[in-house]
């Protein structure tokens, strides 16, 4: 097992690595000073309370919804379809934390965040059953329900629950908002980094446990290595593909805590930005290990930031370039490192 | 004439020797048996021979040249071809896309499949393989499959064929005319080294025998002066081989344990059992022999509650059942998986899995059932072959289940490993257990059952118990094997006692 560890972080740091050559190599093609580039961003993120708050902010939903693809990923489910289930799942999340303002904090925000839960999975579960019970792959399945839920809160949000003229449900009051990082630590002044980075961490935690230290999860991961063998071992794997899913779906709503309850105060149609995909990349780099999830997190959180921070510099969708890069690098770089490290 | 020359070959992984200086020759047209127990070092020569391994020091020399190959192909280039223990074909093709890819003969820039045909047909009734060509993978049986790729190692020329334990998934009578083409092999002139552990086989077809143990070459003996015990006794070491047969019996009727009444079952609009009857008693083995597809499975899967479309009528009077599957990378374990992790999965306690309990687990069966293991860190698939089943089988006993399922569960194993199975099964026999074994040895349902049926298209066709075949009149011991042996190939009419 060591050894593994060890050829993972092997293959991580060089996939970095090559993909920081490559992109000074894009860098100079078209024509720009990497340095001058580098410099900016390092000074931006690093530099100031405002952009490091900043880049821990863009990294927390990241980490959420990465720690909730993982527990799918274990199970060797391709849920591409926490897209549509994370902004299914915020989305009711405001709605209820709206309904129930005048409750109290303690009530609200408990009570949104688990309806939320339960909404991102049972939409989870749709792929699940239809997988279970029909065979077809949920890497179809969940990409069609992406498209079925957008639409769909689209709909019931601009016809019954937008404040009007907008794409944005009515905005919960402050007594129910999630305190600031700022208010903690005076450093972050500015940035929208609230507690729920902290929420994240834990989170990624608490995952981390449930994936490689608890029965249920030496199932889901039994069953995403050899279904065949799982259930000659007595393994319910229906149950288990339903309940991975439902799980795994179910965490990527928490991503909603950040923006509505940690920033903006409502659902904004759009507000996920790709979050659902972006979230398989982070899951990705990190082989599933929860605890790597907050890692590759922050350095997506980073590109994301510093690509603003550079902007001027060089157009900001250079750092999806580099997202991508990452992706494939350490796809092949992996093939590298257990062909001559593990053998 | 030496066609193959090993010297001093070693070959290290991590600070295992898997090979440790060894040095022999196989002569030309000869049929050489390798012979040794699981990890002996058996496959890893045989991959180094065939360019899937790189030998760390040492010489090979094949047609009395120096080679050194850097991939499989290589050595198909130099005429040597592999049978692997598992399959390499393509379930969706046919017989023939299967064999003929990678290797095609081509019309301009389409395959020729004409020319293709009349080639391997030839080579089908020389050996007389019995295949159709145009019949899909997936629809043939093991047997079928493994003259598949009989037939590839045909149409690819190849004179040196390495056999990797090519009867450990045929019935008796499949390997007799798996012998024949064997033979047929000789006559053409080439030249056949076999891996093996069943002695009998080598007894019956080898011209030369090596013994390997423990990486070393350690034994070598030919045709004439062959003596199956000093052989025996070379493979194993010191170990002593302990006399399996306790003798059976019980008094009175015991109590049934689980019945199968009048079963049928389809898959996908194929019968697959008929009419089948079966009642398991506590504490008894019942032993199904049979050729392999027949139902064994599928009686496997309704006892152990996987399958459930099935018509009759099932009694079940405990649900503590273990199984130990037929395939074990397939179905027995999680190859990905420490050995604690494969212990810990089906066991009640330890719900929160620490570091200390998966140790922990895994010191006591390795202790108690002699499992060896390069570090008790290592993934499951670094065991060899009877350690992964000694494992498999630790945890299902463990359990304490009333019904242990055994499905040929010395598949594949060394004699050591085999004569501690067949211990342990006997031994969860006399603890009152109820067992059900499946195998398609007949030697082993002999041995270890009190009573047995034998499995024909999907029903019970005939059932014997202990006294009507512990028998010590070897002529009438022969008739009855015969006997049982043309019912489980359904010559004679159904009879059932």
């Amino acid at each position: 097992m060591s050894k593994k560890i060890k050829a993972n972080i092997i293959s991580i740091s060089v996939s970095v690595l090559l993909t920081f050559l490559i992109t000074v190599l894009v860098l100079l093609i078209i024509g720009k000073n990497p340095a001058e580039v580098f410099i900016m961003m390092f000074e931006d993120v690093f530099g100031s309370g405002y952009g490091f708050g900043q880049t821990l902010f863009k990294a927390t939903p990241l980490i959420i919804c990465g720690c909730g693809l993982a527990i799918c990923f274990h199970a060797s489910l391709f849920n591409i379809g926490a897209e549509g289930q994370l902004n299914a799942g915020a989305f009711v999340t405001a709605l209820v934390a709206f309904a129930l303002s005048n409750a109290g904090f303690l009530i609200a925000v408990p009570a949104a965040l688990i309806c939320g839960f339960i909404v991102s999975g049972a939409l989870g579960l749709v792929p699940a059953v239809i997988k279970v019970k029909k065979g077809v792959s949920e890497v179809i399945t969940t990409i069609m329900m992406n498209f079925i839920i957008l639409a769909s809160i689209n709909f019931f949000l601009i016809d019954f629950f937008a404040v009007k003229s907008t794409v944005h449900t009515e905005k919960i009051p402050d007594g129910i908002m999630i305190s600031k990082m700022s208010d903690l630590l005076p450093g972050f002044q500015g940035s929208s980094l609230n507690l729920t980075f902290v929420f994240a961490i834990l989170m990624a935690v608490a995952t981390y446990f449930f994936i490689y230290k608890t029965k249920t999860g030496y199932k889901i991961r039994s069953v995403g290595f050899n279904e065949t063998a799982s259930r000659y071992m007595g393994i319910k794997t229906n149950r288990i593909v339903m309940l991975a899913f439902f799980i795994g779906s179910g965490l990527t709503s928490f991503v909603g805590m950040n923006f509505i309850m940690g920033y903006k105060g409502y659902y904004e149609f759009g507000f996920s930005n790709n979050l659902g995909f972006t979230a398989i990349a982070v899951a990705l780099l990190a082989k599933n290990n929860p605890i790597g999830i907050i890692f590759s997190a922050l350095l997506f959180g980073f590109l994301d930031y510093g690509g603003l921070a550079v902007n001027t510099l060089v157009p900001k969708e250079i750092m999806f370039v580099i997202q991508g890069i990452v992706i494939l690098t350490i796809l092949s770089v992996d093939k590298l490192v257990e062909k001559y490290y593990l053998k | 004439m030496n066609i193959i020359e090993f010297s001093n070959i070693s070959k290290k992984f991590g600070n295992l020797k898997a090979n440790d200086n060894i040095s022999f020759a196989v002569r030309k047209n000869s049929v050489h048996c390798i012979v040794g127990e699981n990890g002996a070092g058996k496959s890893t020569l045989m991959k180094i021979l065939f360019g899937s391994y790189r030998q760390d020091s040492g010489i090979m020399k094949v047609n009395g040249s120096d080679v050194s190959f850097n991939s499989p192909l290589d050595a198909i280039a130099n005429g040597i071809g592999m049978l692997h223990q598992h399959f390499m074909l393509i379930e969706d093709f046919t017989v023939m896309e299967n064999v003929i890819l990678g290797s095609e003969k081509t019309l301009n820039i389409k395959i020729d499949f004409e020319e293709s045909e009349r080639v391997l047909k030839e080579y089908i009734k020389k050996y007389n393989l019995d295949l159709n060509l145009n019949k899909k993978i997936s629809e043939l049986s093991i047997s079928e499959q493994q003259k598949v790729e009989i037939l590839k190692l045909l149409y690819r020329n190849s004179e040196i064929i390495i056999f990797d334990e090519p009867t450990a998934v045929l019935s008796p009578i499949e390997v007799l005319e798996f012998f024949k083409i064997i033979f047929q092999f000789k006559v053409e002139g080439k030249t056949i080294i076999l891996i093996t552990h069943k002695l009998n086989e080598v007894r019956e077809i080898s011209d030369y025998v090596s013994v390997l143990r423990r990486g070393k070459l350690v034994y070598e003996t030919e045709k004439d002066i062959l003596d199956l015990k000093v052989l025996s006794r070379e493979i194993v070491g010191n170990v002593e081989i302990q006399d399996e047969n306790t003798g059976f019996d019980y008094e009175g009727e015991p109590e049934v344990i689980a019945g199968l009444n009048n079963i049928n079952l389809s898959v996908n609009k194929i019968s697959v059992l008929n009419n089948l009857d079966l009642k398991l008693k506590k504490g008894e083995v019942y032993g199904i022999c049979g050729v392999e597809g027949n139902g064994q499975n599928e009686v496997i899967n309704i006892l152990f509650g996987l399958e459930k479309n099935f018509t009759g009528k099932l009694n079940i009077f405990t649900d503590k059942i273990s199984l130990v599957p037929d395939d074990r990378l397939k179905k027995g374990m999680i190859k990905e998986f420490s050995v604690g992790e494969n212990l810990i999965i089906k066991k009640k306690e330890c719900h929160y899995i620490s570091n200390k309990c998966l140790k922990k687990t895994a010191e006591e069966t390795i202790s108690k059932y002699d499992v060896r293991m390069p570090d008790i860190n290592a993934p499951m698939e670094s065991l060899s072959g009877g350690n992964q089943q000694k494992v498999i089988i630790a945890r299902e006993i463990e359990l304490g289940n009333d019904l242990l399922i055994f499905s040929h569960p010395t598949r594949g194993v060394d004699i050591a490993a085999s004569a501690f199975i067949h211990s342990t099964i006997l031994q969860q026999k006399k603890k009152g257990k109820s067992i059900l074994l499946v195998s398609s040895d007949l030697d082993e349902i002999l041995k270890l059952s009190d009573r047995l049926g034998v499995i024909s298209k999907g029903r019970i066709v005939a059932e014997f118990d202990r006294n009507q075949y512990n028998l010590q009149n070897e002529v009438e011991k022969t008739i009855l094997l015969e006997s049982i042996g043309k019912l489980m190939i359904g010559i004679t009419g159904e009879q059932k006692n």
